[in-house]
């Protein structure tokens, strides 16, 4: 069932974690993402880089059905998690969500207090028997998020009391915390200034270990710093997918080039 | 981050089953069906209140139609020299001594004349109780026709009489034979009389017209009643309230939108508008009361006194959609008037202001509706409590004569805990919301037609 | 002269003035437009605007303020001993004016003569005005009669006076505007000036509202308090007004009744708005959106005559057709169709749409990206809207149903009509009671005096009822626009 890429190299030993194919998106009807064909291994960060208005958002928010919530938003094609097609009828998307979980643009934490929003998740998939294994999930989780030893003090203060770096941690941390087997993220950083940037991709190359990661981002430096793999969207198209390293040193197709190296963009 | 990604030793908590996405877990259907109740709650609130609605306007439609139909009662009645006019030369002021008492027998004998003609069997001794079947307004009627012309004396002329109102009652199911046990106005006999007339064609519902135009009666005469005087007093607030609360808002608004500075006065205004337009109506007839006929000792209940309580109640309604349309007028507009070498003044009154106009005219239309809505100032300014029976006479008697208004009157009826009455103030509701209705959809069409997208 | 005859004159004038101005100007800048200042239509306006202003302003002061002068002067000619207090006294005052009047269109009438109407005498005087269509209700004294002769000679004076001050300053603005017109006069300047006068006059009618409603409360309650104690009105538990004196007005009853209504009218409004505002805002397509949410606000645009009628013959004598004796569950809690039940009922559906579509705005304000996620967590709508949206949400929707609860207290008709006229401290919610809006109505309203302690006590209600309803809409505001500020 894994058919090669048609852009990209060869797959390695890493597992295939989502399967893409023949994804058209639609907006009313504007034709927003065309035939996008892509694999995406698991533990592995995978970037989508392009000019904006490429689409790459778009596809991202398809894989854990996020554009279900617009209602002139149409997809056709199949993506398959683990082989399950996830726009199978049978498929509850509050269920995806949990196996998918998403970190967005802006540092969105809820009006509540640090604890709160990390068990927010955890209470509503019904993940902690107890107290004390709520406890114990928060704590994993604001470890993993990078962000325990800030917040350890003070896990009853408002969320949005915390600077936007750490905000954005905590969202990470947030999603982290109902277990998820894919995280995606929506340009985390872009509201974000240099040093807490540095943070949060310092955090993602950690997050590698447990999930698949796919991060969308404006700055193709950030995409070389974090990704493994990386694909090149432009107008709605997929124009090509590879290691990173290969992407950014020699790109196959002359768009790739020209937005690499700026005459694009 | 040394503390990031420590595996936690021994049983994971938190450790998700990871089953098929295809098939649900316990818990999500669980959860699925919570969604499911929410949703069902939020379609059972919008059912009441729409159900409510609906109840609404029907109890108005069902209670208030037949007060737009009345019953008459169509004979001729004799006009007896003997009675109308003895000494015989159709002197006008000698005849008006005849007061109605002396016409109704007119109507007695009459009555029986035509149940006589149409072969009704009259159940009656008296010729006296037939006069129950007619309003008490039958011999006034005649009265003043007779006095328009007296040479008809003598004559026998088709009268188109009202049926009292117990006989329309009973003509319209409003009055049965049941409760009519405990009525002494009328008996049962009376209703099979009814019967066999509407059969003959003697008696007859037709349109009220003088429901819609005509002027209130009295406590006892619910037949007579009509709206048509309250209109006018209503349609003479109306006009202080554009006159009055059109300038002053337009001008209030322009001030604070265009022309005044951040200072703490003009936060006091903002904070007073904001306030004023939530402060209770009441409170705005206590203010009539107090300022206009205490202090300034204008008439009582005239329309001018309820026209001002009412301008000041809809000021902060206009000021508001006022400020709005100004305020969607773009920046750029007003750059290009100063830019040509406008004044401030200027590029205001003659670019900003036509541009507003439209959002301007609906936001004064839907006050207005609001004004001609509202009740509880009137009662303290004195517009009820007495008989709006007569149009005022001119312009500036329709503001200074006292009057009623619409709402007012229907508040009236209501207090007079007649079912006949009850019927003609659910009519009045009719009147009054089609007029609401009217203004509404004509601020709705002006919305469309000049909605600007910049 | 009449007041409306020196204002025709004065305008009259000032519409000259217009044509004046506007030719002067064009001729001292020798036809030619462009050598102006300004267009010569606001040459034209200034000799308008300073015509008509200052002798207009000065008119309406001295319409004040004559009649004060001229009554204070003559109520020194009363003789002390002829009044008891100062009720009496304003009786008599109002009697001279009768009289005073009434001799002045006795004359106008030609009825009698002018000499006559200064030497006519207090015997003959109710005669010869009833003669006018002037009803006096008791013998006219000597002292009155002199002090109605002496208020006409004054006021003759006065308006004399009057109407030559005024048409002087009308001449002398006029003068002026037009002596100062020439080429190089900033017209336009001078009448926006004025125009800006205006407009910021006509922002300041708000600010006089206000006052004038405080000092119509203020002035009557203080009157009120001097004839019934503070305390007994504030914490009497009996309300029973008798117009022949010796009453009992306790605002608590009246307040619990107002309370109680208000309760029952959240507690319909409040679910239901709230549940159809989330609905319509979280879940309904823009199709059912548009139909439902215009349908809903009909009942908001509905007059509330017509609730309070509904609620009278409608709502009420369902209720008693289901709680009343023989009803259709048989408890007979309910003896008549007049209840706080069936006020508050109505009041709830009225208040429908008021709570649903602030609450509405207040929920489409929680930015998007909390929505987003919640759902990105996997959380169902019900639990985004239920832990995330509504707690975000909270302070704005504290502020609506606040907002609602002051329109509750504020409400008048549906209670005049639905709840009754008892005043009564029951927990049974079939009971009639009634409350502090219903009472202000039926306090001035009667033929009572407005002197006396019951009809006064109607401003003390109606001040309690502003200084509630105004808190209650500050603390409210202030908290929504809090919440805006919050996600701006």
């Amino acid at each position: 069932m894994y058919d090669s890429p048609k852009t990209g190299t060869a797959v390695d030993q890493k597992d295939i974690k989502i399967t893409a194919r023949k994804v058209q998106v639609y907006y009313g009807d504007t034709h927003a993402i065309k035939d996008v064909d892509v694999q995406i291994e698991d533990k592995t960060v995978t970037a989508f880089i392009g000019p904006s208005g490429c689409g790459k958002s778009t596809f991202l928010r398809c894989i854990n059905r996020m554009n279900d919530t617009i209602d002139i938003c149409r997809v056709e094609g199949d993506i398959l998690l683990d082989g399950e097609d996830i726009y199978d009828k049978r498929v509850d998307p509050v269920q995806l969500r949990a196996k998918v979980g998403m970190v967005f643009q802006k540092p969105n934490p809820f009006p509540k207090s640090i604890y709160d929003n990390i068990a927010y998740g955890p209470r509503i998939h019904g993940l902690a028997k107890n107290k004390a294994e709520l406890d114990e999930i928060v704590e994993k989780s604001l470890r993993r998020g990078a962000i325990w030893n800030e917040v350890k003090d003070r896990l009853h203060a408002p969320g949005t009391g915390l600077s936007g770096g750490q905000q954005q941690r905590l969202c990470i941390a947030r999603a982290v915390a109902t277990e998820p087997e894919v995280l995606l993220m929506d340009e985390p950083c872009s509201a974000l200034d240099p040093i807490a940037t540095g943070q949060v991709e310092e955090l993602i190359d950690e997050l590698r270990e447990n999930f698949s990661v796919v991060i969308v981002t404006h700055s193709m430096q950030q995409a070389a710093r974090v990704s493994q793999k990386t694909a090149f969207f432009h107008l709605g198209n997929l124009v090509e997918y590879g290691e990173t390293s290969q992407i950014f040193t020699n790109p196959k197709d002359p768009r790739t080039e020209s937005y690499i190296t700026g005459r694009i963009g | 981050m040394t503390d990031a990604a420590t595996p936690m030793p021994g049983a994971t908590p938190g450790k998700r089953s990871s089953g098929s996405l295809l098939e649900l877990d316990a818990r999500t259907r669980k959860r699925n069906a919570a969604e499911a109740r929410f949703k069902i709650y939020g379609i059972i609130a919008i059912g009441i209140g729409l159900l409510f609605l609906v109840a609404l306007l029907f109890a108005i439609v069902r209670n208030g139609t037949p007060a737009f139909t009345q019953t008459f009662i169509s004979i001729p009645v004799e006009l007896d020299e003997a009675k109308l006019d003895k000494t015989g030369n159709r002197d006008r002021e000698e005849m008006a001594k005849v007061t109605t008492f002396g016409y109704a027998p007119l109507v007695d004998t009459a009555l029986a004349k035509a149940l006589a003609d149409k072969g009704i069997e009259n159940p009656f001794e008296k010729e006296k109780d037939l006069r129950k079947l007619v309003s008490d307004s039958a011999a006034s009627q005649i009265r003043d026709v007779v006095l328009a012309d007296p040479a008809l004396v003598g004559q026998t002329v088709e009268f188109r009489l009202l049926a009292a109102s117990r006989v329309d009652g009973y003509m319209k199911d409003r009055v049965t034979r049941e409760s009519l046990a405990r009525d002494k106005n009328l008996d049962a006999a009376h209703l099979d009389l009814v019967d066999a007339m509407a059969d003959k064609g003697l008696l007859a519902k037709s349109f009220n017209w003088d429901f819609v135009f005509g002027a209130d009666a009295s406590e006892k005469r619910p037949e007579q009643a009509g709206i048509g005087v309250a209109m006018m007093g209503s349609f003479f607030m109306m006009l202080v309230v554009l006159f009055l609360a059109l300038p002053i808002g337009v001008a209030a608004s322009i001030y604070l939108e265009e022309f005044a500075p951040k200072s703490r006065w003009t936060d006091l205004i903002e904070v007073n508008i904001s306030n004023l337009a939530a402060v209770p109506s009441i409170v705005f007839g206590i203010l009539g009361l107090a300022v206009f006929i205490q202090f300034a000792e204008l008439p009582q209940s005239a329309p001018i006194v309820g026209g001002l309580v009412l301008t000041l109640m809809t000021l902060p309604t206009i000021i508001i959609s006022t400020r709005a349309s100004l305020k969607a007028v773009p920046p750029s507009i007003r750059d290009a008037a100063l830019g040509v070498g406008a004044s401030k003044m200027q590029s205001v009154f003659h670019h900003v202001l036509p541009l507003a106009m439209p959002g301007i005219l609906t936001g004064t239309i839907i006050g207005l509706a609001q004004a001609l809505g509202e009740t509880a100032p009137l009662l303290l300014i004195g517009m009820v409590g007495f008989i709006a029976s007569n149009y005022p006479d001119g312009f500036t008697d329709g503001f200074l004569s006292p009057n009623s208004a619409m709402p007012a009157q229907i508040y009236e009826w209501a207090k007079r805990a007649d079912p006949a009455y009850y019927e003609r103030a659910w009519g009045g509701i009719i009147i009054l919301l089609l007029f609401l209705m009217t203004m509404n959809i004509i601020a709705i069409i002006l919305r469309r037609k000049f909605e600007r997208r910049w | 002269m009449s007041a409306s005859i020196i204002v025709l004159i004065v305008l009259a004038l000032a519409a000259v003035g217009f044509f004046v101005g506007r030719a002067r100007a064009l001729a001292t800048a020798g036809g030619e437009i462009r050598r102006l200042h300004s267009l010569p239509g606001y040459y034209g306006y200034n000799v308008l605007i300073w015509t008509v202003v200052p002798a207009l302003l000065v008119l309406i002061l001295w319409l004040v303020a004559q009649p004060m002068l001229i009554e204070n002067r003559v109520k020194s000619m009363i003789p002390e001993d002829a009044y008891a207090d100062s009720g009496a006294l304003s009786l008599i005052m109002s009697d001279v004016r009768r009289v005073a009047d009434g001799l002045d269109m006795a004359v106008a009438q030609g009825v009698i003569g002018a000499g006559e109407a200064e030497s006519i005498g207090p015997d003959d005087i109710r005669d010869r005005l009833a003669g006018v269509g002037v009803a006096l209700g008791s013998d006219v004294s000597e002292s009155t009669l002199a002090a109605a002769q002496r208020y006409r000679a004054m006021n003759a004076t006065g308006t004399m006076i009057r109407s030559v001050v005024i048409l002087l300053i009308a001449a002398a603005g006029f003068g002026m505007a037009y002596m100062r017109t020439g080429a190089d006069f900033r017209a336009r300047n001078s009448v926006e000036k004025v125009s800006l006068g205006l407009l910021i006059g006509a922002a300041s009618i708000a600010i006089l509202t206000t006052v004038g409603i405080v000092l119509s409360l203020v002035f009557n309650t203080i009157e009120f308090f001097k004839l019934y104690p503070a305390s007994e009105f504030f914490f009497g538990l009996t309300w029973s007004p008798s117009f022949g004196g010796g009453s009992e007005l306790g605002i608590l009853p009246l307040f619990w009744g107002t309370f109680y209504i208000s309760l029952i009218a959240l507690a319909v409004a409040v679910p239901i708005g709230l549940f159809a505002a989330v609905y319509l805002s979280e879940y309904a397509s823009p199709k059912v959106r548009a139909v439902a949410k215009p349908l809903l606000e009909v009942l908001a645009g509905i007059p509330t005559i017509v609730y309070g009628l509904f609620a009278l013959l409608t709502v009420g004598p369902l209720l008693v057709d289901i709680f009343g004796r023989d009803g259709a569950i048989g408890v007979n809690w309910m003896s008549g169709g007049t209840a706080v039940m069936t006020a508050g009922l109505v009041m709830g559906i009225m208040l429908i749409p008021f709570v649903s579509s602030l609450s509405d705005d207040i929920i489409n304000a929680v930015p998007q990206a909390m929505r987003d996620g919640s759902l990105g967590l996997g959380a169902t709508r019900s639990e985004t809207i239920k832990q995330v949206v509504l707690p975000a949400a909270l302070p704005g929707i504290v502020g609506a149903i606040l907002l609602a609860a002051s329109r509750a207290i504020g409400e008048t008709m549906i209670v005049v009509l639905g709840a009754g006229a008892a005043a009564k401290l029951s927990m049974n919610p079939f009971d009639a009671m009634t409350t502090v809006t219903a009472k202000i109505v039926s306090q001035l309203t009667g033929d009572a005096d407005f002197a006396s302690p019951e009809a006064l006590v109607a401003f003390a209600l109606g001040m309690t009822l502003f200084v509630i309803t105004l808190g209650l809409n500050i603390f409210a505001l202030w908290i929504v626009r809090k919440y805006r500020e919050q996600y701006e």
